[in-house]
């Protein structure tokens, strides 16, 4: 376990996780660049781009500090190199310890216990990388497609834009009505987290509209999380 | 100048600024697509680099056997999600956004709530030119978040999350369901018969037995082209 370890938190591990964020970190700044620039061109105000800027931001905050407790269980075996690769980078921490298992498994080994050598980690690294990979293939590969066959669709003039339109909101507002029903059959206090939450965007919604309490717009996804929480303390 | 040539000139002024506005978009995902793979071929080359580096480079190459069979199982799991998501979540995110949410991750969980609170925050509708630009503004700015806070903890390590109160540590697995309701609530505000529907039809393919990309997939289609339906029926009512 120790020579795992060290392997594991070897430089070679942090190189590499190094660049890859940079990576993802440049990208970042790169859109946040040209997005900028083109909502000039495109009439909107610099207000607005810093209002989306900061709504974005603090929308991430109570996800990210979520991923990073989930993340950190996965340190323990994986070092912490892997595991900023593999969070940072598109993963999840339940489905990468769930590729983890299947890799010590295959070489025999169960994670962080017995038989947890450098060739089960090695194997791990194999898996859950290449496992990763699949997004970013189809990514780079049929984004482009993609982005053709909705300038098709949409060309056809306004009626067609306006369709796309329709999809767009009602695929937005399916995926979460999916992703909140998952959420709230599990229990009474999901349950009551998911009301409470909505509850407090209704409230914050309302009150932003009034013009000297606009700037709640900005936090208002941020408000539901951290008041929805402080609800649901009391039913755990 | 007369009325009407006021008005042609402003309908000629008018004609330009679309092209222009049209030409800039273009060159927006001109941009968008160089840089977007670019950055994402550049990972995968990095992230192909070091499994064969420490297979081949130093020597702890578990056998090719191993390395599949693990493969197989992990693919049985993901690679269904590997396809579907970019294309499902396509019509919300745009080119930008698919690029850099599929390069951060997190897509439910962090991506899309940025990309809707941004475009609620502003007033810009999803799957318009304005929409697409605040979705990758509040994307991008959330992926810079989620990192300043993922490197200090990953690297100082576990001493922060031996110090979380126990009780708090409960509170965890609600956050999503804070998240997702939130998000579903702003947007029902705006559509509240889409998001009675999407509700109906979420809870229905979740308790149904299915596997999990399929609830995703099945609720999504259905609620787009009930919409699509219910808003053509609108307009019949219109024109009569």
């Amino acid at each position: 376990m120790q020579q795992v370890m060290e392997l594991a938190n070897s430089n070679v591990m942090w190189l590499v996780a190094s660049i890859v964020i940079s990576i993802v970190i440049f990208q970042s700044i790169k859109f946040i660049q040209l997005a900028s620039k083109t909502g000039i061109e495109q009439g909107m105000s610099k207000k607005e781009i810093n209002s989306a800027l900061k709504t974005g931001a603090i929308a991430a905050i109570g996800p990210s500090v979520a991923i990073v407790i989930v993340a950190i269980s996965l340190i323990a075996f994986l070092g912490n190199p892997l595991t900023l690769l593999r969070i940072g980078v598109i993963g999840s921490a339940p489905i990468e310890s769930v590729g983890a298992s299947f890799a010590a498994e295959a070489s025999g080994a169960t994670l962080g216990g017995a038989g947890y050598d450098q060739m089960a980690f090695t194997a791990i690294v194999w898996t859950l990388c290449i496992g990763g990979m699949g997004w970013l293939l189809f990514t780079a590969l049929f984004t482009k497609s993609l982005g053709n066959t909705e300038k098709k669709l949409t060309s056809k003039g306004e009626k067609s834009k306006k369709t796309m339109g329709i999809i767009s909101t009602a695929a937005i507002i399916a995926a979460f009505g999916n992703l909140v029903s998952a959420e709230i059959i599990q229990g009474l206090a999901p349950f009551a987290v998911a009301v409470a939450a909505g509850a407090t965007m209704v409230i914050a919604t309302k009150l932003s509209e009034k013009p000297k309490l606009s700037w709640l717009r900005e936090w208002s996804l941020g408000l539901s999380i951290l008041i929805s929480l402080c609800f649901g303390y009391f039913f755990i | 100048m007369n009325v009407e040539q006021v008005r042609e000139f402003n309908t000629e002024k008018s004609i330009k600024e679309t092209l222009n506005k049209n030409a800039s978009m273009e060159a927006f995902h001109t941009k968008a697509h160089f840089w977007g793979r670019l950055t994402i071929w550049t990972v995968i080359a990095l992230t192909l680099f070091l499994p064969i580096y420490l297979s081949f480079g130093l020597g702890y190459h578990p056998g090719w056997t191993v390395i599949l069979n693990a493969l197989a199982a992990y693919a049985g799991v993901v690679a269904v999600v590997w396809v579907l998501e970019p294309i499902m979540y396509f019509p919300i995110l745009g080119v930008s956004g698919t690029y850099i949410s599929f390069l951060t991750g997190n897509i439910s969980n962090m991506c899309l709530p940025s990309a809707a609170a941004a475009q609620n925050a502003i007033g810009a509708e999803p799957g318009t030119e304005k929409g697409e630009l605040t979705a990758t503004l509040g994307i991008g700015a959330a992926s810079l978040v989620n990192k300043l806070i993922l490197i200090p903890i990953i690297i100082g390590g576990s001493v922060v999350i031996a110090n979380i109160p126990q009780q708090l540590e409960g509170i965890f697995p609600l956050v999503l369901p804070a998240i997702f309701g939130a998000v579903l609530i702003q947007f029902a505000m705006k559509k509240p018969t889409y998001g009675v529907i999407a509700l109906i039809i979420g809870l229905g393919v979740n308790l149904i037995s299915m596997p999990i990309y399929l609830r995703s997939l099945i609720c999504i289609v259905l609620v787009v082209l009930i919409c699509i339906q219910l808003e053509k029926m609108k307009e019949k009512k219109q024109t009569l």
